[in-house]
C-alpha cells in the first residue's frame, strides 16, 4: 500500500494520543456519508416524489409504496421470484459447501489444489457465466440437451430457457455454480482455525468420523455458518446479474424478465423501471426501499433462527 | 470409502471447471462453428478473434477497468485499514457507536442508494467519468468489518506500547508497524475488492453512457453488435478479462487463505 515517508514527529505528550482514533476513522467515516449514507438518504426523499429525473419533482406522499404493493403484480411476482430462487440456493450452498470442505480438509494430499480450482468459478466474470449458460441450455444447439438426447434420456428437446420453472432453476444453478468455492473456501478456512489438539482429544475419546462432525466441527462452525446464511441472504435478495446475463444481456435484446417474467428478480425490475424501460426515478427509489425493508427483516429473522437464543453477543 | 471421496470430489472439480474450460475454448473458434457442437478441443480461429477484440476500443476498455479496480483497492484498503486500526487497538469515546455504525451499515445494500447516487454524482460534475465506479469503494463497510478483526488478532499490543514509549509518531505506527504486520489481511480485502469491482456490473451498466468509459463487462455485453453478435470474439475478450482476476488471485491464493482465516472467520 502507501509507502512509509511519513515524517519522524517528535515525541508527543499523551494526550495527544486521544486524537489519533478520530483521525484514523475519520476518512471512512467521511466516505461513508458522501458516498453512501447521502445517496441512502436523498433515495428516500426521492421515493416520496413523482419524478422522472429532469421535470419538477411532485411530492405524493406514500404512494408510490402504495401502488407497489396494490397496483403492480410484476413488483410481487418479482418479490415471490427471488425468494424462490434464494431458497433453492442458500441451504444447498450452506450444505455442499460444507460437506466439500469437511471431505477436501481431511485429504492428505491436494487440499490447496482443489481450493484453488473450485474458486475459479467466483473469479469469472458474470458476463461469460451468463452467454456460457444461456449457450449450453440452448434448446437446439444446447450441449445439455445434445447430451441428454444422446444418451436416450429424452426423445425431444427441452425448451430449458422458455419455462418458468426450468428458467428458475437455470438461474439457481448458475448462482450455485458461482458461489460454491466461496462458500468452500470460507468453511475450510473456518475448520482450519479449529486448533488441532481439539480433534486429538476426541480421538482419545473413541469419537470417529460422522460423531466427530456432528459434535465438534459443527457447533464450531455456527458463527461460520450464521455469517454466511445472513450474507448469502441479503445478496441472494439482490439477485440481479445472473437472470439479466442470462436473457438479454448477450444477445442485445431488451427482453425483460424471461419466459413471462419468471426470472425477473426485484432489483432487474428496479433497474427496468428506473433506467432501460422509463425513468420513474421515485418509483423506482420505492422499489429498492421496499427491497431494503425486506432485506432487513430477513437478516434480522435469519440472525435470529441460526444464531439461537443466549449466543447474542 | 477413499475412492468413492476422489471420485465426488473430481467431479465436482470437472463440473466447476467445464465452463471455464468452454469459454476458453469458445475463443478459439470461428462463431458460427461453436454453435455447431460443444468446443472441447481447440480450434484455429483465436488469432482472427483476438484481432477482431483488438480493433475495437478493448484496448481502452481494460485500462478503464483497470484504473477502476486498481483507485478501488488503494481507496478501500485505506480507509477500511485506518478505522480498522482505530476500532481495534484504541478505545475511545466513539468506539462503540462506530463498531455498531459499521455493522449497520454492511446491511444497507448499495443498490438502495442508487438512484440518489446517480444523481449526486451528476451534480458533482462527475456524471460522464469513471469516478461515480470508484468512489463507491471510498467506503467499504465489509472490509472496515474485516480489518477490525483481523487487526484485533494479529497485532500484539505490546508491540504498539513499545513504539510508543520509543517516541514513535502515531501515523508512524501505523505506517511502519500496523501496515507491515497485516499483510495477509490486505492481500484478501485487495483480492476480494479488486475482483468485486473488476467483475461489476450493475453500477457501470446504469451509469456510465459514454462508450469511452465503459468497463469490461458493459463493454463486452456490447461488443460486435454492429455487424453481427461476434460471440466467439466475445469470449475471447472474456477470457482476456478473467486473465488479471485470475492472475491476482493465484499470486495470492495463499496469503488469501490465511487472511479469511483470520478475518472473516470470526464472523
Amino acid at each position: 500500500m502507501t509507502g512509509s515517508s511519513l515524517p519522524q514527529a517528535a515525541p508527543r505528550v499523551k494526550r495527544t494520543i486521544r486524537i489519533w482514533p478520530y483521525l484514523f476513522a475519520l476518512p471512512f467515516v467521511l466516505a461513508y456519508a458522501l458516498f453512501q449514507l447521502y445517496p441512502v438518504l436523498y433515495s428516500f426523499y426521492l421515493s416520496l416524489n413523482d419524478w422522472n429525473g429532469v421535470g419538477a419533482k411532485t411530492f405524493i406522499g406514500l404512494k408510490n409504496y402504495i401502488d407497489l404493493f396494490t397496483k403492480d403484480p410484476l413488483f410481487i411476482k418479482s418479490i415471490y421470484n427471488t425468494l424462490i430462487i434464494m431458497v433453492m440456493t442458500v441451504p444447498l450452498l450452506i450444505l455442499i459447501g460444507m460437506f466439500l470442505a469437511y471431505t477436501i480438509f481431511n485429504l492428505t494430499r491436494g487440499r490447496r489444489l482443489f481450493q484453488t480450482v473450485n474458486f475459479l468459478p467466483y473469479i469469472t466474470t458474470p458476463v461469460a457465466i451468463g452467454f456460457i449458460f444461456s449457450f449450453m441450455f440452448d434448446w437446439q444447439t444446447g450441449t445439455v440437451n445434445q447430451l441428454l438426447l444422446k444418451l436416450g434420456v429424452l426423445d425431444e428437446g427441452i425448451y430449458w430457457l422458455q419455462g418458468e420453472w426450468t428458467s428458475r432453476i437455470i438461474i439457481a444453478l448458475m448462482v450455485l455454480w458461482r458461489n460454491l468455492g466461496y462458500f468452500l473456501a470460507i468453511y475450510l478456512a473456518g475448520m482450519t482455525a479449529i486448533p488441532q489438539d481439539v480433534y486429538e482429544a476426541a480421538k482419545m475419546d473413541g469419537s470417529t468420523g460422522l460423531h466427530t462432525f456432528t459434535r465438534i466441527t459443527l457447533p464450531l462452525l455456527r458463527n461460520i455458518s450464521v455469517f454466511l446464511v445472513v450474507t448469502s441472504i441479503i445478496s441472494g435478495l439482490q439477485l440481479f446479474d445472473e437472470p439479466k446475463l442470462l436473457y438479454g444481456g448477450w444477445s442485445g435484446s431488451v427482453q425483460v424478465g424471461g419466459p413471462d417474467n419468471s426470472a425477473l428478480t426485484v432489483i432487474w425490475k428496479f433497474v427496468d423501471d428506473s433506467f432501460i424501460s422509463g425513468t420513474r426515478f421515485g418509483y423506482g427509489s420505492a422499489i429498492a426501499y421496499s427491497l431494503f425493508l425486506l432485506i432487513i427483516l430477513f437478516s434480522i429473522a435469519s440472525y435470529r433462527l441460526t444464531a439461537g437464543k443466549g449466543d447474542e453477543r | 470409502m477413499r475412492y468413492v471421496v476422489w471420485t465426488l470430489l473430481l467431479i465436482v472439480t470437472v463440473i466447476s471447471l467445464v465452463p471455464f474450460y468452454i469459454m476458453i475454448m469458445m475463443s478459439t473458434y470461428f462463431t458460427e462453428d461453436i454453435f455447431k457442437g460443444l468446443p472441447l478441443l481447440p480450434g484455429s480461429y483465436l488469432l482472427d478473434n483476438l484481432r477482431t477484440v483488438f480493433e475495437s476500443n478493448f484496448i481502452q476498455v481494460y485500462m478503464n477497468s483497470l484504473v477502476v479496480s486498481v483507485s478501488a483497492v488503494l481507496l478501500a484498503g485505506l480507509t477500511s485499514t485506518l478505522i480498522g486500526y482505530s476500532l481495534a487497538k484504541f478505545h475511545f469515546r466513539f468506539k462503540r457507536l462506530l463498531n455498531y455504525f459499521i455493522i449497520i451499515s454492511m446491511m444497507v445494500p448499495t443498490q438502495v442508494g442508487i438512484i440518489g447516487y446517480i444523481i449526486e454524482m451528476k451534480h458533482l460534475g462527475f456524471g460522464n467519468t469513471l469516478l461515480p465506479i470508484i468512489l463507491v469503494w471510498a467506503a467499504f463497510p465489509f472490509g472496515a468489518f474485516f480489518m477490525v478483526q483481523f487487526i484485533k488478532d494479529t497485532v500484539p499490543n505490546e508491540v504498539l506500547e513499545c513504539a510508543r514509549i520509543d517516541g514513535c509518531s502515531e501515523p508512524g505506527i501505523f505506517f511502519r508497524i500496523v501496515l507491515p504486520l497485516i499483510k495477509p489481511g490486505l492481500a484478501t480485502l485487495a483480492t476480494l475488492v479488486f475482483l468485486w469491482s473488476w467483475n461489476n456490473y450493475l453500477l457501470p451498466l446504469v451509469t456510465i453512457n459514454d462508450s469511452r468509459w465503459y468497463t469490461v463487462p458493459v463493454f463486452v455485453s456490447n461488443l460486435g453488435i454492429v455487424h453481427r453478435t461476434d460471440y466467439a470474439a466475445r469470449m475471447t475478450a472474456l477470457a482476456i478479462a478473467t486473465l488479471p482476476v485470475l492472475l491476482v488471485f493465484l499470486a495470492g491464493s495463499k496469503t488469501f487463505i490465511k487472511g479469511i482465516t483470520a478475518g472473516a472467520v470470526k464472523g
